[in-house]
């Protein structure tokens, strides 16, 4: 009689790579092990499956729903999630579609992929208050230098060597117009994505603005940042993020001083 | 021994012994636009972990309507332990959304790190039942409150399983003081996939520990050798002879609160209030035999 890891562990092999070890513990009376099996893998696929196209709607659009689910069947066999919260299913998609050599003919398909985690991750992260400005002006120019500041848990930023949001707009409202419209050499994009209101925002940044922003969300300080960027109008930047709600918090003082300012 | 296993009854609370509806993402907004007319609702904990929109309309919908809160990944019977982050998780979601209920499955769906995404069936063991009974106890002194554990709908067995699902199911609730929520579609579904007895399992759970009951539809599916399996889909309305096993449970357990579930070709919202009203006619017979009963 196998344990209960033992056995549990042979019902996952058999879901996930069809091993059979799991069957001689199944009580087999009019149809076989094989049978009673297969309706939990089908569940299981289907549900994992329903789940990445949730993720990522544009490359279920774009490569088609036949074309999907093969594509996510392999990749569900060979990455299993790690948690029961399907939000979170899974980024290791981008790379296994970058790396799908029946995808190479779709050259932007990872980079829109890439958008299209981003935009999910934003829709689903967690509820923040945005860092109220007049908190900042409270400090004295030497502690605003050396502020570090806390991203919104929806935002992130996104490079694509394709312009991925346009193909992500025009795709997700059926435009087949704009989709022949869209100039595929026209070289990388730098995207900031996150939540608004009512659904998701892409916007594109010029390089300079782009990383000067993945400097502060990184957790720079503001000094850093502006040292490390040229050609950005910080004030104007500075203010448009902070009127967008992109930092929730920050943390004051010179690093190695650990005076943290948290926002409650 | 659970101190929680003193109370007598279930925590109805606030989610009252009337009909209520699985509330999905497709139907947010005719719920908050029409208020319909059922008596609470019920969503999957694991669709609120994060913030924004769903978020946002559970908050402006659950100021009308009681909600309980049925989880679906926590696997109580993993033999690896809970996962503590989910749980931490599902702790913080319930303590913000203020659930009359909390519930959760008997089954496993978690193993090394690999999460399953369904509801597994396990064997029916003394060492099983020891470890269902930890998590359970190990959840309900982590949410400080009592869960309800249902009984799943399933397709296979395990040669060593020695205990019948419904006295494990009574032996959980019994060992850790967890209150009950009785599938119905799901014991009709078992029992035809099994050749169990549905009303025999019925009359082995202690009436005292139903806090809630579920119903749903199911298919049958004809595999090649030309055996069918009855499916737990959650596709379809309440089939007939899951009706008439849903009155007897009211018979056996009085009125208890009701959910209809609908999981695939989610249909208009109309459809589940329907089929809500339908289970509400039976609660409110089954309260007039209890009422009789009690005069008498």
């Amino acid at each position: 009689m196998p344990t209960l890891h033992e056995l549990q562990d042979a019902v996952a092999r058999s879901l996930m790579a069809r091993d059979d070890g799991a069957a001689a513990s199944i009580v087999a009376d009019g149809i076989d092990a094989a049978a009673r099996l297969n309706v939990y893998r089908n569940t299981m696929i289907a549900s994992l499956t329903t789940a990445l196209r949730l993720s990522y709607p544009t490359v279920h659009r774009l490569v088609g729903a036949a074309f999907f689910e093969s594509a996510a069947q392999i990749f569900i066999a060979a990455h299993p999630p790690q948690g029961a919260c399907l939000d979170d299913y899974d980024p290791g998609f981008v790379d296994f579609l970058a790396e799908f050599a029946p995808a190479a003919s779709i050259p932007y398909l990872a980079g829109v992929a890439r958008l299209d985690w981003a935009v999910s991750r934003a829709l689903h992260a967690p509820d923040a208050d945005a860092l109220d400005p007049a908190r900042l002006a409270a400090l004295d120019a030497a502690e605003q230098r050396h502020l570090r500041f806390v991203p919104h848990p929806s935002m992130s930023l996104v490079r694509a060597d394709h312009p991925v949001d346009a193909i992500w707009r025009a795709v997700l409202a059926q435009d087949d117009a704009a989709m022949a419209a869209i100039d595929l050499g026209a070289g990388p994009v730098r995207l900031l994505v996150r939540r608004r209101e009512n659904g998701p925002e892409v916007k594109r940044l010029d390089p300079a603005a782009w990383c000067f922003t993945a400097l502060l969300c990184a957790g720079h300080p503001l000094q850093d940042a502006i040292d490390a960027a040229s050609g950005v109008d910080v004030p104007s930047l500075l203010a448009a993020h902070l009127i967008n709600g992109v930092f929730t918090t920050f943390a004051a003082g010179a690093p190695g001083a650990h005076r943290m300012e948290i926002a409650t | 021994m659970s101190p929680l296993s003193t109370a007598a009854r279930p925590e109805r609370g606030p989610i009252p012994a009337e009909a209520g509806i699985g509330l999905r993402f497709p139907h947010h907004q005719a719920v908050a636009d029409t208020r319909p007319a059922v008596a609470w609702l019920e969503v999957h904990t694991e669709n609120y972990l994060g913030g924004g929109t769903p978020l946002r309309y559970l908050d402006a919908i659950r100021r009308d309507y009681p909600v309980s809160c049925h989880g679906v990944g926590l696997s109580l019977g993993s033999a690896d332990g809970l996962d503590r982050a989910h749980l931490a998780r599902l702790g913080r979601a319930i303590e913000r959304l203020e659930p009359a209920l909390v519930s959760e499955h008997l089954s496993w769906s978690v193993v090394s790190g690999h999460y399953l995404a369904d509801l597994l069936p396990l064997p029916m063991t003394e060492e099983v039942l020891d470890i269902v009974c930890r998590h359970v106890d190990e959840t309900q002194s982590f949410l400080h409150r009592r869960i309800l554990v249902e009984n799943p709908s399933s397709y296979l067995r395990y040669r060593h399983s020695v205990i019948p699902e419904w006295e494990f199911l009574a032996a959980v609730a019994g060992r850790t003081g967890c209150g009950i929520l009785c599938d119905v579609n799901n014991i009709y579904v078992s029992a035809q996939n099994h050749g169990w007895d549905a009303s025999a399992y019925l009359a082995a759970l202690p009436p005292a520990a139903i806090g809630e009951i579920h119903l749903a539809g199911h298919s049958v599916r004809r595999l090649d050798n030309g055996a069918t399996l009855r499916i737990d889909d959650h596709g379809s309305r309440v089939v007939p002879e899951v009706w008439a096993l849903y009155a007897e449970a009211l018979e056996r357990f009085g009125p208890v609160p009701t959910l209809i579930e609908w999981d695939t070709n989610i249909p208009t919202l109309d459809v589940l209030v329907d089929e809500a009203h339908r289970a509400a006619t039976l609660i409110a017979g089954a309260a007039r035999k209890t009422d009789h009963a009690d005069a008498a």
